[in-house]
């Protein structure tokens, strides 16, 4: 059966099924084709309260909604579908399903801060963006994204020696995201650099390998380091209810 | 020894126009046709109030014990004016006790009626216990009770407030905008979420009228400091499903239809022309505007005017008004009855 200003609805909203039954009588078949309701039923009012208690999202009850974050927004021009005033709405009136429908946009924020700064109410939605990725992602709502994986990789070693090992993080980097260490590329890196390199260098970056050098009296810095880091998950994730288990 | 100036209606303009007079010397009549002075912020019992935050009882209180301590001041209360001949400096009043009174000149200062919400029976009024007004929850806050589902005298946990009650809206013949409301139910939310910490509130509005230095004061500060929720949406209805208040409506930010359950839903309620206003017009022989307040005459020539010479008029008579807009325009209009009355330079000397 055509359905008139079919555009309006989502398509995962339009449900025929093969074999229904209801009330004894037969609604099978495209003949019966139902539309999903869109009537928003409740507030869930934690996820506003989540969202404001990470980094940069403190301010995300000021937004009375002009739009002036979207209109300067600079993925916004690119892609329409990325609107931070829409998603701080969502957040703040706890719609949750509608908010995940584009969780595999939310995160493209470049960060151009132009939204901070024609933003009337100093809602700060850069940092209410940065907020939302990391709700997302601790919530498991995102897998953890390539640029995400090599920044914990890169952060770990630092926090553990105060160095990084380019080789060491390469490697991290691939088990991480579960990548064969034997790349067409690397080998040929690898070549090239045997050939070309100073042997003493070459040397030091192999022993770098084995036993991988610290920085001095580092024991300090990195218990404060890792102090820190700890409380702040611990905090991030005590504030969206999730069990004190982080990742670092 | 002038005549004495006619000061109908005991409210904050009546009392500000006494109070100026009293200030300048000039004897003044007040006739009020409750038993008490005050006007709606005490009639009604309201908190507290914009801006000031002071206590109805204790500011416009404190006018009233000042005016009734006056001795320039003659009150008459429970009564009315039912016959208003002459002229400037020439005015015969006669009262509802059948006494009369002479008057130099007279000052309107009549107010409005509160906007009855049965009126909207869509939004469930006087069908639902806890659907209440914000002259009701004004009361539970002044009265020490605390703001509480009628119903069953449980705290809300979740409150809505509509704006617009009454006023906008042509179906009902109220083509104003009470001007105060939204002011007014950002306070109520700001003093909910105050006295109810895990009491979330919702202002569903059309437009947020906050106007003036009430921006941040009030809707700013509610969002900011209160954590109080704007939705832009106007409700359709107010059902029940047996256990809490449905509203519905279309959010129109997300161009969604809405149904939200609440404990309580606040008709922001707006200001009617006083009910008694034809009654007052043709008494005192005033014309109306056309929404039915008593018009004002010569907004740029002169001081608070009506249609006829040497009746002047200040406060929510002449529309939807603030408390302290009503009283400094009463006291603009006492300085136009007293230039009638030979006043000024009584005072002078």
């Amino acid at each position: 059966m055509p359905i008139h200003e079919q555009n309006l609805i989502r398509p995962e909203n339009i449900i025929t099924n093969e074999e229904l039954e209801i009330d004894g009588i037969d609604v099978s078949g495209h003949w019966s084709t139902f539309i999903e309701s869109r009537v928003v039923t409740d507030y869930n009012e934690d996820i506003e309260d989540e969202v404001a208690a990470l980094p940069g999202g403190e301010y995300i009850n000021r937004c009375w909604q002009c739009g002036s974050c979207t209109n300067s927004c600079t993925v916004n021009a690119v892609n329409p579908d990325f609107n931070p005033r829409f998603w701080i709405y969502l957040v703040r009136m706890g719609m949750e399903s509608e908010l995940l429908r584009d969780k595999d946009i939310i995160w493209q924020c470049v960060s151009c801060n132009k939204c901070t700064y024609s933003c009337p109410r100093d809602v700060n939605p850069e940092g209410v963006m940065k907020a939302l990725s990391h709700w997302l992602e601790l919530k498991g709502h995102t897998p953890k994204s390539p640029s995400m994986h090599f920044d914990e990789e890169f952060a770990d070693q630092v926090f553990s020696t105060g160095k990084i090992e380019e080789g060491r993080v390469i490697r991290g980097f691939f088990q991480r995201t579960g990548q064969p260490l034997i790349q067409d590329w690397l080998v040929e890196l690898v070549k090239r650099l045997i050939r070309h390199m100073p042997v003493k260098l070459l040397m030091t970056m192999g022993l770098a390998n084995f036993v991988r050098p610290r920085t001095r009296d580092w024991g300090r810095a990195q218990a404060a380091i890792e102090e820190y880091v700890l409380e702040r998950d611990a905090a991030n994730r005590k504030a969206l209810g999730l069990d004190a288990a982080g990742d670092h | 020894m002038t005549k004495p100036i006619l000061i109908v209606g005991g409210g904050p303009a009546g009392l500000s126009a006494a109070q100026a007079l009293s200030a300048a010397g000039q004897r003044a009549i007040l006739v009020e046709k409750e038993q008490q002075l005050g006007g709606a912020p005490i009639l009604s019992g309201y908190a507290k109030l914009v801006p000031t935050g002071e206590w109805a009882k204790d500011a416009i209180g404190g006018m009233v014990s000042r005016v009734e301590g006056s001795d320039t001041v003659d009150v008459r209360t429970n009564l009315t004016v039912t016959n208003f001949e002459g002229g400037p400096g020439n005015f015969i009043a006669k009262l509802s006790d059948d006494t009369t009174v002479d008057a130099s000149a007279a000052i309107l200062c009549t107010g409005f009626t509160h906007f009855d919400s049965v009126n909207k029976p869509e939004w469930g009024f006087g069908t639902f216990p806890d659907v209440v007004t914000t002259t009701q929850v004004e009361q539970m806050m002044s009265s020490g009770q605390g703001v509480r589902c009628p119903s069953d005298g449980r705290k809300p946990k979740r409150v809505a407030i509509l704006l617009c009650v009454g006023s906008r809206d042509r179906q009902i013949g109220r083509e104003w905008c009470s001007k105060i409301c939204c002011t007014v139910s950002s306070n109520i939310a700001m003093e909910i979420r105050e006295e109810i910490p895990d009491c979330h509130v919702y202002i569903y509005y059309m437009d947020i009228r906050t106007f003036g230095l009430y921006e941040d004061l009030y809707y700013w500060r509610s969002q900011e400091e209160f954590k109080v929720k704007y939705i832009k949406a106007r409700i359709a209805e107010v059902t029940s499903n047996g256990d809490r208040l449905i509203v519905k409506g279309e959010d129109t930010l997300v161009k969604r239809p809405i149904t939200i359950p609440f404990d309580m839903v606040v008709h922001a309620i707006g200001m009617d022309p006083n009910i008694d206003n034809i009654m007052i017009a043709s008494t005192f022989g005033v014309q109306l505007q056309k929404h039915g307040h008593i018009q004002h005459a010569d907004t740029y020539g002169g001081i608070a005017r009506t249609s006829r010479e040497g009746v002047f008029v200040a406060g929510a008579a002449t529309g939807p008004e603030t408390i302290d807009d009503s009283i400094a325009q009463a006291q603009g209009a006492a300085l136009a009855a007293l230039s009638v009355s030979g006043g000024l330079s009584v005072a002078a000397e």
